[in-house]
């Protein structure tokens, strides 16, 4: 067998056999839904209602906002821990066992990174599963094939820009102790940092901007807009002013000093931050094994 | 005979610290070579730097013929080579079988190739009854025969062992030992390995010892106990027999305690001609060979044989 897809194909099983691992890399999600369900849901649909009249889509509209919430913080949150994998690897002499064999130490290296896209794909695809069916139970409807596609291709995106941002931080660390750290703190940050646990309108104008420049945010901000169109429209129909100022306070959309940001610009961002930490990534690494 | 690893001048350091100070050695093609030295000494990092781990800050160092430091020809030695590292380093939740096949399969074998190794590491591990068993729940001996397993899966020429069975209860020990003799004997694979313990190092054909990073002493048990060791005479002797002016007379170097003269002879040979002088006066005597531990003690001691 081909050696990277061995490698990957190892990592991958010490991955999935480790319940708690597992368990834990979706664990601020459980921690997303118990939020959303105690007040999260019920402050938006007030809030909403000092806006618009309440009407049927509504509830479905603030569910689907959720759900774009989850979908971020699933990428971040799995990529990070099949990326403890590395670390674990590193302290326990796993990897020296791997460089005792005829192989380059950046392949060995890669195999890693491939895996935590691998894990992070699947580990969304079936949150993307799930949420359509939670979506669906609470009275919405079924995603377009159309919305599908659109929301794998944000789940790739997600997930890259995730795999290489978490490459970047667990570069910093070396011992499983430091990435234990890592990891709740990214946990914990991460659902303010998108948005998720706070809405944007709520927070300072400068913890605003810390949000828009916090690329993963903007993985969030693709998903409400693919998810929530077809809801906003109806929710807000014949109320442009409310919708706008909704879409802003919510995060649907950034806008920066009176700069609306298109979801292009979004895409643009995001692509940019995968190459920047990459790059840093690679210059770190290179660093450290020198 | 053909040397397998020949090492020249190799030192290590750690920033200021110098691990490894300038060492040379050989190591013959089949052979059962045993690094010893207290801790700290500087094995670890030796074999490390063999096995192409850590870099060496200097010296020369031939496996296979093969010069040690370039890509190519640290991927040459690399598959010449098994390693078992002193700590596990197989996966807990994989099966012993999956783990070594995993392993394995990173030597770019052919699949065939890897099944007839599996089949070999079979028979010298007897991995049967835990082939299908998760490695974490195996007993210290069961997961050291994986770890010998996994070493050895792509059949090196040259198998590493890095305290091997330290930790491990005297039982597993034995049982370990056996397969890494097993290993040398009959596929002519040569085995370095480090080592705590003496009796250990004792059926090695070859013995370097270690000590701050130096090397203080090399050669076979053999010569090294009768370097550094002396074997001995034990006797009691008959009630009223003045032993003390006996042995004078007999111009020999003794001790006494509690009535039991500690006579050093030569050889345990030489015992024979003291015990037919003594014959008629003694009541019972021990004669005790010089052992690796006494080899062991003395070198670290520094204490000069006189
Ligand atoms: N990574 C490192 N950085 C700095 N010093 C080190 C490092 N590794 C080892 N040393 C030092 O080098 C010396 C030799 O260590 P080494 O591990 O080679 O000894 P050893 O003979 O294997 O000992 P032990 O029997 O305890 O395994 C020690 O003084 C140790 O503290
Ligand atoms: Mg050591």
């Amino acid at each position: 067998m081909n050696t990277m897809l061995n490698l990957v194909n190892r990592h991958n099983k010490v991955f999935r056999r480790d319940r708690m691992l597992v368990f834990f890399s979706i664990l601020s999600v459980i921690i997303v839904i118990m939020l959303y369900a105690i007040f999260i849901q019920k402050t938006q649909v007030d809030a909403i209602e000092q806006l618009v009249p309440a009407s049927d889509q509504l509830k479905t509209m603030v569910n689907e906002w959720m759900v774009a919430g989850l979908l971020s913080i699933i990428a971040v949150t799995t990529t990070l821990a099949a990326l403890g994998i590395y670390i674990k690897d590193l302290e326990t002499k796993v990897m020296a066992d791997f460089l005792t064999t005829p192989n380059a130490r950046a392949k060995i290296q890669l195999s890693y990174v491939i895996n935590s896209l691998l894990i992070g794909f699947v580990l969304s695809l079936i949150g993307l599963i799930a949420c359509q069916l939670f979506i669906v139970f609470m009275g919405g409807s079924w995603f377009s094939l159309e919305k599908i596609a659109q929301l794998i291709g944000i789940i790739a995106l997600a997930v890259t820009l995730s795999s290489v941002f978490n490459l970047f931080l667990t570069l910093l660390v070396s011992t499983q102790n430091a990435f234990s750290t890592l990891n709740t703190v990214v946990g914990t940050a991460i659902g303010f940092l998108c948005g998720v646990y706070v809405p944007l309108g709520a927070v300072p104008e400068f913890v605003q901007k810390i949000i828009m420049l916090f690329p993963i945010s903007h993985t969030t901000v693709l998903f409400r807009e693919a998810l929530m169109r077809d809801s906003l429209d109806k929710v807000f129909e014949g109320a442009p002013e409310a919708a706008n100022t909704y879409e802003i306070q919510f995060g649907v959309h950034y806008e920066w000093n009176d700069v609306i940001f298109s979801q292009l610009d979004s895409v643009i961002y995001i692509v940019a931050a995968i190459i920047v930490f990459t790059l840093i990534s690679l210059w770190l690494y290179g660093k450290k094994n020198k | 005979m053909e040397l397998v690893i020949d090492v020249k001048n190799l030192s290590k350091k750690y920033g200021s610290h110098e691990a490894v100070k300038g060492i040379s050695f050989e190591v013959k093609k089949g052979a059962l070579f045993a690094f010893l030295g207290t801790n700290g000494a500087g094995k670890s990092t030796s074999i490390e730097m063999l096995c192409t781990l850590l870099e060496k800050t200097s010296g020369d160092v031939k496996i296979n013929g093969v010069s040690l430091g370039s890509r190519t020809n640290n991927y040459l030695i690399r598959k010449a080579i098994g390693v078992v590292f002193q700590q596990s380093i197989l996966d807990t939740r994989l099966t012993v079988e999956e783990n070594i096949l995993h392993r394995g399969n990173i030597y770019k074998l052919t699949k065939k190739e890897l099944q007839e190794n599996w089949e070999f590491v079979n028979r010298y591990l007897h991995l049967k009854d835990i082939a299908k068993k998760k490695y974490g729940t195996l007993s210290g001996g069961q997961k050291r025969r994986a770890d010998i397993a996994r070493a050895i899966i792509h059949k090196p020429t040259i198998l590493f062992l890095d305290e091997p069975t330290t930790g491990l209860d005297p039982q597993t020990r034995v049982f370990v030992w056996d397969a890494i003799k097993k290993l040398q004997e009959e596929t002519n694979m040569t085995i370095f390995l480090t080592t705590h313990y003496m009796e250990e190092a004792a059926v090695a054909d070859e013995i370097v010892v270690m000590k701050e990073g130096k090397i203080v002493s090399k050669g076979t048990p053999h010569t090294l106990k009768e370097q550094y060791t002396y074997d001995e005479l034990f006797v009691f002797f008959n009630n009223g027999v003045d032993g003390t002016s006996l042995l004078t007379q007999h111009d020999l170097n003794f001790a006494e305690k509690n009535g039991e003269y500690r006579v050093r002879v030569q050889s345990t040979i030489h015992a024979l001609d003291i015990l037919k002088e003594l014959q008629n006066f003694i009541s019972s005597f021990e004669v005790k060979k010089g052992s690796m531990d006494d080899v062991f003690i003395r070198i670290n001691e520094e204490v000069p044989l006189t």
